[in-house]
C-alpha cells in the first residue's frame, strides 16, 4: 500500500446560476448548475515524493487539495493518506500534516510571531524541547531571527510567507501541502525558498505536494507532475517527458568570428538574422542537436553561442491549448 | 487531562494576551459605556423623580453594571467570522483540535480580558461621578461572591449562544445579518436596553428564566441582593442547565456544519 491512494476521487457542487428570464422573478427564482469540480481522480504519491500539481484556474486543484486535508467530503471515490481516510479521521489525519494557502494566513495577525508559534506548539502537543530545537532549525533556515517579535501585519509578504512556512513545519509534517507559496515574491525570496523546500524533502523525508502557476518553481522543485484540467487528470508522470513532449523546437543563437556563409545548412534549420548575431531555430525530432552543431562548426569560427530551449510558459500554454482546456 | 487541555488554554492566552494590546479600542469602550451610563443613569432619575428612592439606586446599579461588562455580550473574537467569509477558514479545518471548543477558549479570553479592560476603569471612575448617579456597593461581601460566580457562568453562557450563532453564519456565509439580530436579542433580553426587572410583572417568571437573562441579569440581581444559599444555588443550576443545553445544541450544529462546510476562494 502506498502513503497516498486516491481512487476515482470526485467532487461536485451545486452552484446558483441568475435565471435565464431576468427581471424581477430574480427574487423567489434560482436556478442551479452542477459543477464537476473533480471526476474520478486515480493516483498515488509515495512517502518522500515531490509532487507537482498544475493546470489552469478552475481545473480543480485547490479542490483535490482540500480533499487530500480533509476539509472537504468527496461526492465519489476514496483516498487514504498513510491507512487514513482524511474526511473521516480529520483530527487524526491533520496532526501529521502542514500546509500553506499562498493567499491565506495561518499565523495571528496582530500577534507577534513566536506567539502564533508558541499557540502551535499546543495545539499539535508537541514537546517544549523538540519544539524548541525544530523552531531554531527553521527560524535559522528560514532567517526569521530578526522578526520573531514582530506581529505578523507588520511583516514583508516574502518574511511572511517564511513565517507561514515556518509555521507549517513545526510539528514536522510527513505532507506538506503547498499552495502557490513564492506567489507575489521577489526573486531572491523564491530562489531561497526553492532551496529550503528541496533541503526539507531531502532532510526529513517530507512528502510535498505543490500547486503552482509558476512553471520555474516545477522546474526547480519537482520531478513528478499531475496536470489537471476541468476537473479531470489528464497527465500524471515526469515532468521532463512532459515537457520534451511539447518542447518541440531549440533555438541556437551563435555570433561568429569574421565572415560566414551558412548557405551550406538544411532547410530544416531556420536561420533568422538578429544584429550581429544568427538565430538557427530547428526541431531536434527532424535534425538531433548534435548534427546541427557539427554543421554550423564547419560554417565559420563560433565566437559565442547558447542553446536556448523554449520558455516553459510557453510550453504549458501550448499544452493546454492541445488539451483544449 | 492537562495535556488534553493544552490547546485550549494556550489558545486562551493568547488571545487573552492579544486583547490587552487594543487599549485604543478599551478606551474608545469606556467612553461609550460612561457615556450611555450616564444617560441612563439621568433618565431613571427623572423618572423616579422623588419616589422609591431605594428602587432608584438599584436600577442605577443595574444599568452601571450591564454597561461595565457591555463587551462581554458581542461575539468578541471576530475572527472565525472573517475566516469564513474569505475561506481562511481551510487554515482552522487543518488544526487537530475540537474547533467548537477551540472557538469557545479564545472568545472566552476576548469577552473577559475585553470585559475587565473596561469594567475595572469603570469602577474607579465611579468615584468621580456625582452621588446621585453613582452605582452602590454590593449588598454584602456574600452577594458579591455569588455575583462573581454567577457572571463567570453567565460568560460561559453567551459564549454558547454566540457558538450557535458562528454555526449559522458556517451556512449563510456572511455574519452581517446575523450579527446584528443576535446584538439585538442580546441587549434586549440581557436587561442591557431597560432593566429585566423593570418588564410587566405578567412576564417577570418567563423573562427571568430564558438563557440570555442568564448572561447578565442574574449576576447583577445577586449583586444587588444577595440571595439565602439555597436560592442561589437554584439559580447557579439554572445558568449550568442553560449552558449545557446550548452547548450540546452548538456542538451537534458545528459538527453538521463543519462536515458539509464550502470553504470559499480558491
Amino acid at each position: 500500500m502506498r502513503f497516498l491512494e486516491a481512487e476515482n476521487l470526485s467532487k461536485t457542487y451545486i452552484r446558483r446560476v441568475k435565471p435565464k428570464d431576468g427581471g424581477l422573478s430574480r427574487l423567489w427564482k434560482r436556478d442551479t448548475q452542477v459543477i464537476n469540480a473533480l471526476q474520478n481522480a486515480s493516483f498515488s504519491i509515495d512517502e518522500g515524493e515531490l509532487v507537482g500539481l498544475i493546470g489552469p484556474n478552475g481545473a480543480g486543484k485547490s479542490t483535490t487539495v482540500k480533499l487530500l486535508t480533509g476539509i472537504l467530503t468527496p461526492t465519489g471515490g476514496t483516498c487514504r493518506v498513510d491507512g487514513r481516510v482524511p474526511w473521516l479521521e480529520r483530527r487524526e489525519h491533520v496532526r501529521h500534516l502542514g500546509a500553506v494557502f499562498g493567499q491565506r494566513t495561518q499565523l495571528w495577525w496582530d500577534v507577534p510571531i513566536h506567539d502564533s508559534f508558541l499557540l502551535l506548539r499546543d495545539v499539535y502537543s508537541l514537546d517544549k524541547q523538540a519544539w524548541q530545537r525544530r523552531l531554531d532549525e527553521l527560524v535559522d533556515a528560514l532567517d526569521l531571527a530578526e522578526f520573531l517579535a514582530t506581529p505578523l501585519r507588520q511583516l514583508s509578504l516574502g518574511q511572511r510567507m517564511r513565517a507561514e512556512l515556518c509555521g507549517s513545519l513545526l510539528h514536522q509534517p510527513r505532507l506538506l501541502f503547498l499552495d502557490e507559496p513564492t506567489i507575489g515574491l521577489d526573486a531572491v525570496s523564491k530562489l531561497k525558498l526553492r532551496a529550503f523546500l528541496k533541503e526539507e524533502n531531502r532532510q526529513q523525508g517530507t512528502t510535498i505536494l505543490l500547486t503552482t502557476h509558476d512553471m520555474e518553481d516545477m522546474l526547480a522543485l519537482c520531478q513528478r507532475v499531475m496536470v489537471l484540467g476541468r476537473g479531470k487528470l489528464l497527465y500524471d508522470g515526469q515532468l521532463d517527458a512532459l515537457l520534451r513532449r511539447y518542447d518541440t523546437v531549440h533555438t541556437l543563437r551563435c555570433t561568429f568570428e569574421g565572415a560566414v556563409d551558412l548557405s551550406a545548412l538544411p532547410a530544416a534549420i531556420r536561420q533568422d538574422r538578429d544584429g550581429d548575431a544568427y538565430a538557427l531555430t530547428f526541431a531536434p525530432a527532424e535534425i538531433p542537436t548534435g548534427e546541427v552543431l557539427s554543421r554550423v562548426l564547419s560554417c565559420g569560427a563560433i565566437r559565442e553561442m547558447t542553446l536556448k530551449e523554449q520558455n516553459i510558459d510557453h510550453l504549458i500554454a501550448r499544452m493546454y491549448e492541445e488539451m483544449k482546456l | 487531562m492537562m495535556q488534553k487541555l493544552r490547546p485550549y488554554l494556550t489558545a486562551f492566552r493568547v488571545r487573552a494576551l492579544l486583547e490587552t494590546q487594543y487599549r485604543g479600542a478599551a478606551l474608545g469602550g469606556l467612553v461609550t459605556q460612561m457615556f450611555f451610563g450616564m444617560v441612563y443613569a439621568y433618565l431613571y432619575s427623572a423618572l423616579y423623580a422623588g419616589r422609591d428612592p431605594a428602587g432608584l439606586q438599584a436600577t442605577i446599579t443595574y444599568v452601571w453594571l450591564q454597561q461595565m461588562f457591555f463587551r462581554a455580550l458581542f461575539m468578541s473574537d471576530g475572527e472565525l467570522q472573517q475566516q469564513i467569509m474569505t475561506g481562511s477558514l481551510a487554515y482552522t479545518l487543518c488544526r487537530p483540535v475540537d474547533q467548537h471548543l477551540y472557538w469557545i477558549s479564545r472568545n472566552l479570553a476576548a469577552q473577559t480580558v475585553g470585559a475587565l479592560m473596561r469594567a475595572l476603569p469603570m469602577l474607579l471612575v465611579q468615584f468621580l461621578l456625582p452621588a446621585d448617579i453613582r452605582m452602590s456597593l454590593p449588598a454584602s461581601p456574600l452577594a458579591l461572591a455569588q455575583f462573581t460566580i454567577s457572571l463567570v457562568l453567565g460568560i460561559f453562557c453567551v459564549s454558547q449562544i454566540q457558538a450557535i450563532g458562528l454555526a449559522c453564519v458556517m451556512k449563510t456565509l456572511d455574519h452581517r445579518g446575523l450579527s446584528s439580530m443576535l446584538s439585538l436579542l442580546l441587549m434586549t433580553f440581557s436587561g442591557n436596553v431597560v432593566p429585566l426587572t423593570l418588564f410587566p410583572d405578567s412576564f417577570q417568571q418567563l423573562i427571568r428564566y430564558q438563557p440570555f437573562a442568564q448572561v447578565l441579569d442574574a449576576p447583577i440581581r445577586m449583586y444587588l441582593e444577595g440571595q439565602p444559599m439555597g436560592d442561589w444555588l437554584i439559580n447557579l443550576v439554572i445558568q449550568l442547565m442553560w449552558i449545557a443545553a446550548l452547548m450540546a445544541l452548538g456542538r451537534w450544529m458545528w459538527a453538521r456544519q463543519l462536515r458539509n462546510v464550502t470553504v470559499q476562494g480558491g
